[in-house]
């Protein structure tokens, strides 16, 4: 068995802090095998591209120090450090959130795949087949940005927030100062599953949507640590069923919630939960179809909802990320299921069909996340997680029309994994195919 | 879905995905029957197991669901079938159960058998699979308190709460932050992917509440990453650990794979490709293949361990 380095870590921190890091990878191919570099250099590449294979044989060059990284352990094992023969992964970020700024002249993207904050100017992009360039982005071991989803932005205060939906439980706030491995200015920490975040305002509270126990809860917009929601919309009569995107109308005092329809019953299922065998009433999962919820701005508890339009006819499919239009009465929302994007009237209820969709290949809308609407310029975002772009349209597009410009974090046509933080595999004999739930 | 021999940045050949599918985020678990030609998943937000056509593709509906109350499922995590015995194993670990389902159950059914309760010592079950060979259920199982976190054998008729018959963990193992588990069908090796050797770490909510007394992960700002990733630490990273099927106790893998850069240090799943000797790997945003025959060879026994 060879030797490896244990400080590693630390060398790639070292590296990465003094670099200022990008999260734009260099080259989208596998890495080459590079026997003369250094380990630093391999290093310094993996934390910019992802170079497993180089880390993997540098290391097996490397003299041991301890832990599961030492050849005495497991003794007498068969293997060791090996590397792979074939790896897959994508170095690129993806866009998942959108938040849009335009007192301020930005629009800030949350990627998931390199858990990183990306600012580039609001009137970026253009018909480019390269890679636009972000003005600022914060990504690096100090940010303890995860799998992040959902993003905010508050243009007076020249801030943004974001929300790590797994791998930290965690809500972060940045300045629009902050540029590179930076702590976040303040963190909360959050039920896990968390997805998005939007500001109230006028009440000076966060509304953060949660994925696993079909709820709402509100914390003060500056609470910290482990601060406890002001209050939650749970249960059964709210309809809220596992909840993604979500917007608070300062306006109307109301707040909108895409749900993706399934819901089951939330446990206690930690390792540091106890055994329990009395759990109450038990109700099992059920599948429900997509909707849009909307609650009282000040609920609290297990309430119904004002309006719901689900149905048929809405064609919700997966919807993700919302924005609500408040000069025009309208709400958008990112229909991943159908790579579309798809506009209701503000005050709609029931089964009713959109005023508006964008779809269609023109539109190169491809599994879309958000959006962020632009009344001041007239402009609909659409972050796409499915090809490594965002899509800027008139406001009013509809149908299978082109954007006005594109944003791209990878060149045109770079593919991508498709999947983030998975847990599981399976080998299909038959077709000779790797399976990959996410 | 993805072609075996996929390298690089590439995007997958197929994909089952949209409202009509049912599935949803959260699923740590996939199987496939190769004499059925059927893919098995645990889709935890919906407290159900779907079953689809091998090859399906897009927005399809499952061609069964198992779902209601007489199953009792709340938040199926891990999935394994045996397509011998005409069976589908899930394990819940907000049941903190193993249960089992006739393979072709469809609907709202009851389970055959469930395998839970205080003797059997399962808690966090994010891993299983099943030996119809050798008529073992293998099942991964945490504690946050580090007692029996490990590997659980049960008989594969076991039911109700029974203890195993095995249970590979304690110091000398380093087991902690696992998932999935595979075995292979020829020798009956187990293998198992670790995330890291440092437990999960305590989420700070209870449904929608704080965890009373709860002080971990406040705003700090050095290395305490999170528990899933991939930390990078190698003195903390994961592995695939490769056992042989009467192993019991508190001894370390028989076999072993390790390297800092190829993602292990979050490695959560691992499936095989007994044929050509293929291990899986995933982890994190990819996924790795390790070509190594003599992991699917018996594994010798070792001179100095602590079975029990």
């Amino acid at each position: 068995m060879r030797r490896i380095l244990i400080s590693t870590a630390a060398a790639v921190v070292v590296l990465c802090a003094g670099r200022m890091p990008s999260p734009q990878a260099r080259s989208a191919g596998p890495p080459s095998a590079d026997d003369a570099a250094s380990l630093e250099e391999l290093l310094a590449a993996d934390c910019l591209d992802g170079a497993a294979m180089q880390v993997a044989q540098a290391a097996e060059r490397l003299p041991q120090e301890g832990g599961v990284a030492s050849d005495e352990w497991p003794p007498r094992a068969l293997g060791g450090v090996l590397p792979p023969i074939r790896s897959v992964s994508d170095p690129f970020p993806t866009f998942d959130g959108v938040a849009l700024d335009t007192v301020n002249d930005r629009v800030i993207f949350s990627d998931e795949n390199r858990h990183s904050l990306l600012v580039y100017d609001r009137k970026a992009g253009g018909a480019s087949n390269d890679v636009t360039e972000p003005e600022q982005w914060v990504f690096g071991p100090k940010t303890r940005l995860g799998y992040i989803a959902g993003v905010e932005v508050d243009p007076p205060r020249k801030e943004f927030y974001t929300v790590n939906n797994d791998s930290g439980d965690l809500l972060t706030v940045f300045s629009y100062d902050d540029h590179g491995n930076v702590q976040p200015r303040r963190s909360l920490v959050l039920p896990h599953q968390s997805w998005d975040v939007s500001l109230a305002p006028k009440r000076d509270e966060i509304v953060i949507s949660i994925q696993q126990s079909n709820a709402l809860s509100f914390y003060k917009r500056t609470a910290t640590g482990t601060a406890a929601p002001i209050r939650t919309i749970r249960g059964l009569a709210t309809e809220l069923e596992d909840p993604h995107g979500v917007f608070f109308d300062d306006a109307h005092n109301e707040v909108f919630t895409a749900n993706h329809g399934n819901w089951t019953q939330i446990r206690p299922y930690s390792p540091y939960d106890p055994l329990v065998t009395d759990v109450g009433e038990y109700r099992s999962g059920a599948f429900h179809p997509s909707a849009i919820t909307v609650h009282a701005g000040d609920a609290n508890g297990d309430v119904t909802p004002i309006r719901t339009i689900e149905g048929d006819l809405t064609g919700l499919n997966w919807p993700m990320g919302m924005d609500v239009d408040l000069v025009h009465d309208e709400i958008v929302v990112a229909n991943y299921g159908d790579s579309s994007v798809k506009v209701f009237r503000r005050g709609d209820k029931g089964n009713v069909q959109p005023v508006r969709v964008l779809r269609g290949a023109l539109t190169q809308i491809v599994g879309p996340v958000s959006v962020a609407i632009d009344t001041k310029n007239d402009e609909l975002w659409v972050a796409n997680y499915g090809d490594h772009t965002a899509a800027v349209f008139a406001r009013t597009a509809s149908g299978n029309v082109r954007p006005k410009r594109i944003i791209r974090n990878a060149p045109k046509d770079t593919p991508t994994c498709g999947f983030t933080n998975a847990s599981a595999a399976a080998y299909d004999s038959k077709r000779d195919e790797i399976l990959v739930p996410n | 879905m993805f072609a075996r021999l996929a390298n690089g940045n590439v995007a997958p050949k197929r994909v089952i995905e949209g409202q009509a599918t049912n599935l949803s985020r959260t699923m740590h678990g996939i199987a496939y029957d190769a004499i059925h030609d059927e893919i098995v998943i645990p889709v935890a937000l919906g407290g159900a197991v779907l079953v689809f056509k091998a090859d399906a593709s897009g927005e399809v509906p499952p061609l069964r669901a198992i779902q209601g109350t007489r199953t009792r499922l709340v938040r199926p995590h891990t999935v394994a079938v045996d397509p011998v015995n005409n069976e589908i194993l899930t394990a819940d670990p907000s049941m903190r159960a193993i249960v089992v389902f006739d393979r072709t159950a469809n609907g709202n059914v009851a389970p055959k058998r469930v395998i839970s309760g205080e003797n059997t010592g399962l808690l966090d079950i994010v891993g299983l699979d099943v030996d119809p060979v050798r008529n073992v259920i293998v099942a991964a199982s945490r504690k946050g308190n580090g007692d029996k976190v490990g590997i659980f054998v049960f008989d594969r008729l076991a039911n109700g709460d029974v203890a195993p018959k095995q249970f590979i963990g304690g110091p000398n193992s380093k087991l902690a932050h696992f998932r999935q588990v595979a075995i292979d069908p020829a020798t009956g090796n187990i293998f198992l992917a670790q995330q890291n050797t440092r437990m999960k770490q305590m989420e700070a909510y209870v449904l929608d509440k704080p965890r009373e007394g709860y002080s971990g992960r406040k705003a700090k700002s050095d290395d305490d990453d999170d528990d899933d990733s991939d930390s990078g630490r190698l003195d903390q990273m994961g592995f695939i650990a490769v056992y042989a099927p009467d192993d019991d106790g508190d001894i370390p893998p028989r076999a072993i794979i390790k390297g800092p850069g190829v993602r292990l240090a979050g490695a959560a799943g691992v499936a095989l490709n007994p044929k050509k000797k293929e291990i899986i790997t995933v982890g994190g945003n990819g996924f790795q293949t390790f070509l190594l025959p003599d992991f699917f060879k018996p594994l010798k026994k070792l001179a100095a361990t602590a079975q029990r």
